[in-house]
C-alpha cells in the first residue's frame, strides 16, 4: 500500500526535479550565453575585443619590480619605447621617428614624435625618455637592478629639447637598439616622486589601474592572477590599433586554456603545447609555428675543480662521447612530436639572423661514443656500467620543474636510454626551480653532475645568450661550471663591435667555440607555437609572438576577418 | 559551568595550536633548498646586483630569527607582509582569494552533503534492491576518483557547453548587472563544484546509509509502522532526523577542510582561490604569500574544528569535558 502510494507520487516529484534541473540548466546557459553576447557588445562596433589566454600571469605592473616576460609584453603595449622590433626582426621607429649614431659609436641621438600626450593629457616628450633611462642608470645597483642590462655603458641620457634624446656611452655599444627596445618610457610626472633618496619607493609603487599610459593601449582593468584588459588609446601618437581592445586571461593549466580556445571563450593562445597542435588544427584554428627563441640543453658540469667523484665529466673525451650518444632526431620526433629541430648552436634559429648554420647537430653515433670512452680507459664493470677513476659512471640528473612538467621528461628518458648504451647510468633528481638553482650553484658549482633545462634569449640580439656563459654570470645565470677568459674577451669584443659584419664574425666564432668545447649540449630547438581563431586576421608574429615584449605591431595590426 | 570550562580548555588548546602552526609555517619553507631570490633572479639580464637588490627588498638579508620576530609582530597587527612576486599586501591578495574559495568549496560541500544525504537515505530505504546496489556502487566509484582526474574529464566532456576556466567572463570593460554576473559565476562554478560534489558525496552516502539502517531497525520505527504512518513520513521525519547525528560530526569536521580542500580543483579550473594562490606561491617561493595561505588554511581548520568540538559537546552530552 505504502509502495503504491509512493509510486503514485513519484511522477510529480520527477517533474519537480526535472523543473529544477531545467531551471538550473537555463540559469547556467543564460550565464554562458548572456555573458558571451555581452563580451562582444559595444566593442564589436569598434573592432572587437581580442581575447588571449596565457599560462603565465603578470607579476607586477611596475617595471622596476616585474621579472616575467608577460609583464614586459604588457609594458610594451601601454608605454612608449624609443624603437621596436618589426617583422623580419629589424628595428623600426616607435616613439623615436629616426635616430643617428656618432662616428665613434658613443653618442646616439633619437628624434621623437611631436605633440604626443599621455593618457592623462600631459605632454609626452623626449624628457620622459631621458628621465626613465637616467633613473635606471642611477639606481642600477639597487631598485633598478632588473633593468641594469638595458643601460650597459650608458653615461648620460639627456633631452636638449622636447623632441630629442641624446644617449652618451662610455664606449661603443653594439646593441643599443636592443637595449632601448626593452625600456618602457615612463611618465616622469607620475614616477618622479618615487625616485628620491635611495629610490626604494620605485619598487613599492604598485602602479595600479588606471595606469597613466602612452602606448597604443591603456590598461583599464587588472585583477592579479586573473586578467588584464586593455582599451585602444585614442591619444596614441602612432598607428591606432584596429581593435577596440584586448584582454589576457591567465590559466592554471594548459588543458583548460586550450579547451577555452576550442570553445571560443578565447580568440588566441600563446605557448600551445605540442600535444594540442593537431587537435586545434582539426578544429579549424590557425596554428602558427615559428623557430624557437629557446633551446633545451643538457649541462654536464664543466668545472675543472668539481668533486673527484665525477671529475671525469670535465674530460673533453667524455663530453664528446656523451654528445655523440644523444639521439637528437629521436628527441625531436618523440618529445617535440616533430615540432622543432635538433639542437646545435647556443644561439637558437629564432634569434634574428644570428644563428650560425655551420654549427650542425652532433650526429648520433653510439659506436663512436663507446670508442671514445674505451680510449679514455673507462672500461665496463658490473652491469655494463663503466668505471671511471675507481667509481661507476652513475650520475644524478637535475630535472627542474620547468623540464619535468613538460616534454622534458620524455627527452630525459631518451637521453637516459642513449647513455645506458654507452655504459653511463642516469638517475632523475626532480626538484622545483628554486631548489634546482641552489643544487646547481652548491659549493661553487662543484657538486652537481648534470642537469637539463631550457634557455631563452631575445628575438633580435644574441647578447643575452652569450652572457649566460660569462664568468660574471657565474652563480646567477651561468650554471654550467664553465668560466673562460677567451669567452669573456670575445663577449666584450662583440658588445663593442659597431660594424655588424665584424660583430657577426665574433658571434659566429663564439658559437663554434661553445659547440667545440661542448660547454652545453644543445638538444633541440622547440618551435614557438601560437594558435588563434580564424575570425581574426592580419596578426603578424614578431619574434614568434603576437603579445610581444619587443613589438607593438601585432596587436596594432590584428583585426576581425571579413 | 561545565560548558564554560570545556570551551576555555578547548580555546587555550586552539590558541597554542595556531601559534605552533604559524611558527611551523614560517620555518618549514625556509628549511627547503632554494629561495625566492634565486628563483626570481633566473631571468635574462640577471646579475649579482639584482640578486642583492632582491635579497634586501625581501628582507632576506636579516637573520631568520629577526625575520621571524618581525613576522610575529606584523601578524599581531594584522599585517601579513608584502608578496615577493606581486609586491602587494598579502592580506589584500588573499582576501578575494578566500572569498572565492569559500564560495566554491562551500557550494561543493553543501552540494555533496545534500546529495550524500539524499542518496544515503534512499539506499537505506531501498536496502538490497537494485537501486541500493547501483547507488552505493556509484557513490564508492566517484568517491575513489582523484579530483584532478575527474575535473579534467568533466572539462573535456563539457568543453563548449560550460566555461573552461576562471570565475567569470573576464573580458568585459564594464561590470554587468548583478544577476547577470551571478548567473555567469554560477556557469563558471558548475564544473569545479560538480567535481567537488562528485568526489565527496560518496562519503556522506555511506555514513548516512549505515546510520539510517541502524535507525530503521529501532523499536520506535516499528511502532510507527504498526500505527500505519506512511513509509515516507517514517523515513524522512522520524528515521532520517535521528540518523543525522554522525553526519553532524562528519560535516563539522569536513568544514575545516572547506578552505583547503579545493586546491587541485582550483588549479585545474583556474579558479582564483586560496588553493590556486598556494600552488603559485609555493612554486615561486613567495614566502609571505605561502605563509599567508598556510595561515588561512591552518587557522580555518583549527577554528572550525574548535567549533565542531563545541557543537558536538552541545549536541551529544556523552562528550565529556
Amino acid at each position: 500500500m505504502l509502495k503504491a502510494l509512493d509510486e503514485e507520487r513519484r511522477p510529480g516529484r520527477i517533474r519537480r526535479i526535472r523543473r529544477g534541473a531545467t531551471a538550473l540548466g537555463v540559469a547556467v546557459a543564460v550565464g554562458c550565453g548572456v555573458v558571451a553576447c555581452e563580451s562582444s557588445l559595444g566593442e564589436a562596433a569598434e573592432g572587437g575585443m581580442f581575447r588571449l589566454g596565457s599560462d603565465q600571469p603578470i607579476d607586477s605592473l611596475n617595471p622596476f619590480v616585474a621579472v616575467v616576460s608577460e609583464s614586459f609584453s604588457v609594458f610594451q603595449q601601454i608605454y612608449p619605447n624609443l624603437v621596436q622590433l618589426g617583422p623580419g626582426d629589424r628595428y623600426v621607429p616607435e616613439f623615436a621617428t629616426d635616430w643617428t649614431t656618432s662616428r665613434d659609436g658613443r653618442t646616439w641621438t633619437f628624434h621623437t614624435h611631436a605633440g604626443a600626450t599621455w593618457s592623462d593629457g600631459r605632454p609626452l616628450t623626449a624628457a620622459d625618455a631621458a628621465w626613465t633611462l637616467s633613473t635606471i642608470k642611477k639606481f642600477q645597483d639597487g631598485p633598478a637592478a632588473s633593468m641594469a642590462s638595458h643601460v650597459t655603458g650608458l653615461v648620460s641620457a639627456t633631452a636638449p629639447d622636447a623632441r630629442t634624446v641624446v644617449l652618451t656611452y662610455s664606449r661603443p655599444v653594439a646593441n643599443v637598439l636592443t637595449q632601448v627596445t626593452s625600456v618602457p618610457i615612463l611618465p616622469e610626472h607620475v614616477w618622479k616622486k618615487y625616485a628620491g633618496g635611495d629610490g626604494g619607493a620605485l619598487t613599492t609603487f604598485t602602479n595600479s589601474a588606471p595606469v597613466v599610459c602612452g602606448g597604443p593601449f591603456t590598461l583599464v582593468k587588472y585583477v592579479p592572477k586573473q586578467v588584464a584588459l586593455f582599451r585602444r588609446n585614442p591619444e596614441y601618437y602612432g598607428t591606432k590599433p584596429r581593435i577596440a581592445g584586448f584582454g589576457i586571461q591567465f590559466f592554471g593549466t594548459d588543458d583548460a586554456m586550450i579547451l577555452a580556445l576550442k570553445s571560443h571563450q578565447l580568440d588566441g593562445v600563446q605557448n600551445v603545447p605540442n600535444t594540442s597542435v593537431e587537435n586545434l588544427e582539426a578544429a579549424g584554428f590557425e596554428v602558427v609555428s615559428s623557430p624557437g627563441l629557446s633551446f633545451d640543453s643538457l649541462t654536464v658540469n664543466a668545472n675543472p675543480k668539481q668533486r673527484a667523484a665525477h671529475r671525469e665529466l670535465a674530460d673533453p673525451r667524455v663530453r664528446e662521447a656523451l654528445d655523440r650518444a644523444i639521439n637528437r632526431d629521436e628527441i625531436v620526433r618523440t618529445s617535440l612530436l616533430g615540432r622543432g629541430r635538433p639542437g646545435s648552436s647556443i644561439i637558437p634559429p629564432g634569434t634574428a639572423h644570428w644563428y650560425d648554420r655551420t654549427v650542425t647537430p652532433t650526429p648520433y653515433d653510439p659506436e663512436a661514443a663507446n670508442r671514445l670512452l674505451d680510449q679514455a680507459g673507462y672500461r665496463r664493470g658490473p652491469g655494463g656500467v663503466r668505471i671511471a677513476n675507481g667509481h661507476p659512471m652513475r650520475y644524478p640528473m637535475i630535472l627542474p620543474d620547468d623540464t619535468s612538467s613538460g616534454y622534458g621528461l620524455r627527452s630525459f628518458q631518451i637521453v637516459r636510454s642513449d647513455f645506458a648504451r654507452i655504459g653511463v647510468r642516469l638517475t632523475p633528481r626532480l626538484l622545483d626551480n628554486a631548489a634546482a638553482n641552489d643544487a646547481l650553484a652548491a659549493d661553487d658549482s662543484k657538486e652537481f653532475t648534470m642537469s637539463m633545462w631550457a634557455w631563452s634569449g631575445a628575438a633580435s640580439d644574441p647578447d643575452d645568450t652569450l652572457n649566460y656563459l660569462t664568468c660574471r654570470s657565474w652563480g646567477t645565470l651561468n650554471d654550467t661550471g664553465y668560466c673562460g677568459r677567451e669567452w669573456d674577451r670575445l663577449y666584450a669584443e662583440q658588445g663593442a663591435a659597431m660594424d655588424p659584419a665584424a660583430r657577426r664574425r665574433i658571434v659566429d666564432r663564439m658559437q663554434r667555440m661553445a659547440a667545440r668545447q661542448r660547454i652545453l649540449l644543445v638538444l633541440d630547438y622547440a618551435d614557438k607555437i601560437e594558435a588563434h581563431s580564424r575570425s581574426w586576421t592580419d596578426l603578424p608574429l614578431v619574434g614568434g609572438e603576437s603579445f610581444s615584449a619587443e613589438s607593438k605591431i601585432p596587436l596594432q595590426s590584428v583585426r576581425r576577418a571579413g | 559551568m561545565r560548558s564554560l570550562e570545556y570551551a576555555v580548555r578547548r580555546g587555550i588548546f586552539t590558541v597554542v595550536t595556531v601559534f605552533l602552526a604559524v611558527t611551523l609555517n614560517f620555518f618549514l619553507f625556509r628549511a627547503l633548498p632554494g629561495s625566492a631570490v634565486s628563483n626570481l633572479a633566473r631571468v635574462p639580464d640577471s646579475s649579482p646586483e639584482l640578486q642583492h637588490a632582491l635579497t634586501v627588498r625581501f628582507g632576506l638579508d636579516r637573520s631568520e630569527w629577526d625575520q621571524y620576530v618581525l613576522y610575529l609582530k606584523n601578524l599581531l597587527h594584522g599585517d601579513l607582509g608584502v608578496s615577493f612576486t606581486y609586491q602587494r599586501p598579502v592580506s589584500h591578495l588573499l582576501l578575494s582569494d578566500l572569498q572565492n574559495t569559500v564560495l566554491l568549496a562551500g557550494a561543493g560541500t553543501l552540494g555533496a552533503i545534500a546529495l550524500g544525504v539524499l542518496s544515503g537515505v534512499v539506499a537505506a530505504w531501498r536496502r538490497s534492491s537494485a537501486l541500493d546496489h547501483l547507488n552505493t556502487s556509484l557513490a564508492i566509484l566517484t568517491y575513489s576518483f582523484p579530483a584532478q582526474w575527474l575535473g579534467l574529464v568533466l572539462l573535456i566532456v563539457f568543453a563548449g557547453v560550460l566555461p573552461a576556466g576562471g570565475m567569470s567572463d573576464q573580458f568585459l570593460f564594464q561590470s554587468p548587472p548583478f544577476w547577470r554576473h551571478a548567473a555567469d559565476v554560477a556557469a563558471h562554478m558548475a564544473l569545479p563544484a560538480a567535481t567537488l560534489i562528485l568526489t565527496a558525496y560518496g562519503g556522506y552516502t555511506l555514513v548516512v546509509r549505515s546510520s539510517m539502517l541502524e535507525t530503521l531497525g529501532q523499536d520506535y520505527v516499528l511502532t510507527a509502522r504498526a500505527k500505519g504512518l506512511p513509509d515516507r513520513r517514517i523515513v524522512w521525519r522520524h528515521a532520517a532526523r535521528n540518523a543525522m547525528l554522525p553526519m553532524v560530526t562528519m560535516v563539522a569536521l569536513d568544514l575545516g577542510f572547506v578552505v583547503g580542500g579545493a586546491v587541485l580543483v582550483e588549479v585545474i579550473f583556474s579558479w582564483p582561490g586560496i588553493g590556486m594562490a598556494t600552488y603559485t606561491a609555493l612554486s615561486q617561493r613567495d614566502y609571505p604569500m605561502v605563509q599567508g595561505c598556510l595561515l588561512i588554511l591552518t587557522v580555518s581548520v583549527i577554528l572550525l574544528n574548535f567549533l565542531a568540538d563545541l557543537l558536538c559537546f552541545r549536541l551529544d552530552r556523552r562528550v565529556t569535558a
